[in-house]
């Protein structure tokens, strides 16, 4: 190191004692000043981190109150008098989310989730800022990190907050394969709450696999008192199973112990309307079941015509083959034949309607009629 | 102090200490380290007393005329302390500490520093919209000194401590060490090569190892990591860059304004001054209590999106407003913190506009809020690379450095062309002290040798006779000539010698054996030549001449010093700093010129 000095210094005026008692005193402040620092600085420490979870407490208090921008102060000055608290900053997120900011309240997340990814709860509140800004994929990514993220407390419970949420999201954008992936490890977790099972049950609808939801359906129903919710979750996965009649009777069920029967009414109506309008239904003669079977053609060019034009080749095919049948007379034998062409026609407009109309078919009775006859 | 009987020391340490003494690398290392340590932990203590104070004053839930009260109070407190016992206290601290090192020797009193701690910490504390980092300056060079003087040092080591203390204090109490030391060089020293570059670093970072030692690590702001969205918004960086350039020349030329018209009010009214700017501020206070004390809660907050573009606007305006009249009112306190503040609010409104005008394009107003305090900073304070570096180290964020680097030029033009004088200059020409500046000192370094070189003479060669050398420096103005050979340039031979050995009769003697017997007498064993480089200063010149006798140095090639390129003379140098009357000296007449 260059020395600060350009001459020579000669040996200065001071006495060597009066040097050497400089350097003692002042290494005795150093000391005494190092041990009132560092008094004070944990009395300053104790001091922002009391009030700071007072704070916190007042700003999670409002927020369930939904007086969000009084919590957004409490919560900001928590957050700040307390920063290695990330719960603080995580609940200020939230709470900034809450308030329909999602860019401001990302911009607070990723400081945090820079420190440590494997955050639970900020990855949560990220996944969550990002389900709400549209970024679904980024936000799967973020609930997961959220399930096998952290937690100090509660972890399996926040855990499978986080599974539900991703479930719903899921649902949301119809991502079968990968709701149906969320589900299954969650399925038999005996911590589950009956009302969790039946969401469970219900997903398991959505998911495209009603059998796990008919199975989890009927073990409520074993184990707790009869419920009408129970019953109609059971209807619902018989519909998607094509079992109209178990459904009709689970519908009834559930209008016998429902105090609210108008919904399950409209339901029973459509139960009735698709085992009137079934044409594989077992015990139908030949003539019935062309008949409905020519119906259902008819249905299903209707539905058809009302999202597709016949400008494209496949569709014109398509369109021309189901108009030329329903004009042809009806055959005076192998009606077996004539039956299966109908469903094929009916079928091949069904698969046409699904893959190129904007928008998805109604879920009404045409689809149930149509899945059954997939299945 | 005690003192300790000389006879009771063993020996042993006696001469360990003499010989700290005379080894003066080893003493300044040792000093930069013990004053390192003790201004890092005298700024720790006053950080968290002004902290302590202020949570008192405003305890949480209190009333809003609390906030018109106590800086009042606060105001009239400092204001009386600093008028009756404490008149060097008053203000930033950093033209005081440069006042200090250029016009007093380096030399503070412990009573200033005590003085400075206590009314910062009530003036800070109150909601005084002041920094405390120019305090803190002035307070670690204050401690630096005393330790110098109590020790005995010399003038000039007492003088290269003041630096010293004054990046320990920056560096612990902004937390940023590596800006500390080029702050304490570009500002307070005015020169980024000062000698003192290694005692500074030193203990800048001693001190900012006590700061975390005692209040762990944590960065002063905690900002999101910002990028650059796309090239285009360099644009609007650049117009942030206008605008706190703008910003920096309205709160300097208002501070200055406001503080002559102060200056002007009788003198008798000097303790009452700072409780006009404490009432001011606690009425702007009332309305805005963001503006109140440092801020830097505020800033943190800009600093992470939460913007209403609005209420910034309003806020850059209300913190120019209330920092000039508590400065110029006398209070006691910084400027540095409030720069930041301003910046923040200016950055933060810019960049709202931008986002708002070109959102696919800009970041969001946080990160102009960022770049934002580093133009007002450059602006303000004047010194552009300590601003990149203290913000980088602010932040810990490098994503931001290339904007930052175009609005801090931008702003510190804007601000150099509108403001001339440098707002601690200019305080300190207030005050009725004229300190160097940059510029000023920079001037003669830009006289470089190749503007004082002219053409070499006829060189004489070593194997020629004195009688034909005193021939050829007949009728010379040159005191001394230069010496060839075949190879290039070997020496310089005094004319002066030349004329006495043909006095002596020793005409046959060679210029060689002439040149050997003068270095011989003047006591010079090496065989080094005297020269000079084109690139290097004139005072370096002057310095060569001063060492070794000559009035005429050759001025040599970097890449071989045989080759003459010129010579330059005493006269010409003289005649290159303006002094034409030189021109006229001849020196065979004046030999001891």
């Amino acid at each position: 190191m260059k020395t600060p000095v350009v001459q020579p210094a000669p040996i200065p005026a001071a006495s060597v004692s009066e040097f050497i008692a400089t350097f003692a005193v002042v290494l005795a402040v150093i000391v005494a000043l190092f041990l009132f620092d560092t008094a004070l600085a944990r009395v300053d420490i104790r001091g922002r981190k009391s009030y700071a979870a007072r704070e916190f407490r007042t700003g999670e208090q409002l927020l369930a109150q939904g007086k969000i921008e009084l919590a957004i102060e409490h919560l900001r000055t928590a957050s700040t008098l307390d920063d290695d608290n990330s719960a603080y900053a995580t609940a200020l997120a939230q709470a900034i989310l809450a308030d329909n900011r999602p860019d401001a309240a990302e911009q607070m997340l990723l400081p945090l989730l820079e420190r440590d990814p494997t955050d639970g709860a900020a990855n949560l509140a990220m996944a969550r800022v990002l389900a709400q800004e549209g970024r679904t994929e980024e936000a799967k990514s973020y609930y997961h990190r959220a399930i096998y993220g952290l937690w100090p407390r509660g972890a399996h419970e926040n855990r499978i907050e986080a599974r539900f949420e991703l479930i719903d999201l899921l649902a949301k954008i119809n991502a079968r394969q990968e709701l149906l992936a969320e589900l299954l490890p969650i399925q038999d977790d005996s911590a589950n709450t009956p009302a969790q099972r039946m969401k469970i049950a219900h997903l398991f609808v959505v998911a495209g696999s009603p059998q796990r939801a008919v199975a989890i359906f009927r073990e409520l129903l074993r184990r707790n008192k009869p419920d009408s919710a129970a019953y109609v979750g059971l209807a619902e996965a018989a519909l998607s199973l094509g079992d109209f009649a178990t459904a009709r009777a689970d519908l009834v069920a559930a209008q016998k112990l429902s105090s609210d029967s108008t919904a399950l009414q409209s339901r029973i109506a459509l139960a009735d309307s698709v085992i009137a309008l079934d044409p594989t239904q077992l015990g139908l003669s030949q003539p019935e079941q062309y008949r409905r079977a020519r119906n259902l053609v008819q249905m299903t060019l209707k539905s058809t015509r009302t999202c597709l034009t016949a400008q494209a080749p496949q569709v014109a095919v398509a369109l021309d083959s189901a108009s030329a049948f329903l004009v042809s007379p009806a055959p005076a034998d192998g009606r077996a034949q004539s039956i299966q062409q109908a469903l094929s026609v009916a079928q091949s407009l069904w698969g046409l309607q699904r893959t190129r109309c904007a928008a998805a078919p109604p879920d009404g009775v045409l689809a149930l009629i149509q899945n059954r006859i997939a299945q | 102090m005690a003192a300790i009987k000389l006879g009771a020391l063993p020996p042993r340490l006696r001469k360990l200490v003499e010989d700290l003494r005379r080894k003066e690398d080893r003493l300044s290392l040792l000093l930069s380290l013990v004053i390192g340590a003790l201004v890092g932990l005298v700024v720790v203590a006053f950080i968290l007393l002004t902290g302590r104070l202020s949570a008192l004053m405003y305890p949480a839930g209190g009333a809003g005329w609390r906030r018109v009260l106590v800086p009042t109070l606060g105001a009239l407190a400092t204001g009386y302390l600093l008028f009756k016992y404490f008149p060097l206290a008053r203000g930033s601290g950093i033209p005081q500490t440069r006042a200090a090192l250029f016009m007093h020797d380096g030399r503070i009193s412990l009573r200033s520093v005590l003085g400075k701690f206590a009314c910062c910490s009530i003036s800070l504390a109150s909601g005084i919209p002041l920094g405390r980092e120019g305090p803190a300056v002035y307070m670690g060079s204050g401690l630096a000194s005393v330790i110098a003087q109590r020790l005995g040092l010399s003038r000039l080591q007492v003088r290269s401590l003041i630096p010293v203390g004054g990046a320990a204090a920056l560096a612990a109490a902004f937390n940023t060490p590596i800006a500390a030391v080029l702050f304490a060089l570009e500002e307070i020293m005015g020169d980024l090569h000062a000698p003192v570059l290694g005692s500074v670093v030193l203990a800048s970072a001693t001190s900012w190892m006590v700061l975390h030692l005692v209040l762990g690590d944590s960065p002063l702001f905690h900002v999101p990591g910002y990028h650059l969205v796309s090239p285009w918004e360099l644009g609007a960086y650049a117009v942030l860059g206008i605008v706190g350039g703008l910003a920096s020349v309205v709160f300097v030329k208002l501070l200055l304004w406001l503080r002559a018209r102060f200056e002007k009010l009788p003198r008798a009214s000097l303790w009452i001054q700072p409780v006009a700017g404490g009432l001011t501020v606690g009425l702007i206070g009332y309305f805005s209590p963001q503006v109140l004390g440092v801020g830097y809660d505020q800033v943190e907050r800009v600093l992470n999106g939460d913007i209403i573009l609005k209420v910034v606007v309003i806020l850059a305006a209300l913190k120019i407003l209330a920092t000039s009249v508590a400065y110029a009112s006398g209070n006691a306190g910084g400027v540095f913190g409030p720069s930041l503040f301003i910046g923040a609010m200016v950055g933060a409104s810019v960049g709202a506009v931008a986002h708002l005008l070109f959102p696919t394009l800009t970041a969001g107003p946080g990160a102009y809020a960022l770049v934002g305090m580093g133009a007002a900073f450059a602006g303000i304070i004047r010194t552009p690379l300590t601003s990149v570096i203290m913000i980088f180290e602010l932040t810990r964020d490098y994503t931001i450095i290339v904007p930052l680097m175009i609005s801090n030029l931008i702003a510190f033009y804007i601000s150099q062309k509108l403001q001339r004088v440098p707002i601690y200059e200019a305080l300190a020409q207030q005050d009725g002290l004229h300190l160097p500046h940059r510029t000023s000192d920079a001037q003669p370094e830009l006289l470089r040798v190749s503007t004082a070189t002219r053409d070499a003479p006829l060189s004489l060669n070593p194997d020629m006779t004195v009688s034909e050398a005193a021939e050829r420096v007949t009728d010379t103005v040159f005191e001394s000539w230069p010496v060839a050979d075949e190879l290039g340039l070997v020496g310089m031979v005094r004319a002066r010698h030349i004329e006495a050995a043909v006095n002596q009769g020793r005409v046959d003697m060679t210029v060689a054996r002439l040149m050997q017997i003068a270095r011989r007498s003047a006591g010079i064993r090496s065989v080094d030549l005297p020269h000079v480089h084109n690139d290097q200063p004139l005072s370096r010149a002057l310095a060569r001449m001063r060492d070794n006798g000559h009035k005429v140095l050759p001025v040599v090639s970097r890449a071989n010093a045989r080759i003459m390129l010129g010579v330059v003379t005493f006269a010409d140098i003289m005649k290159a700093y303006g002094v034409e009357s030189a021109d006229e000296l001849d020196y065979r007449e004046h030999p001891d010129l």
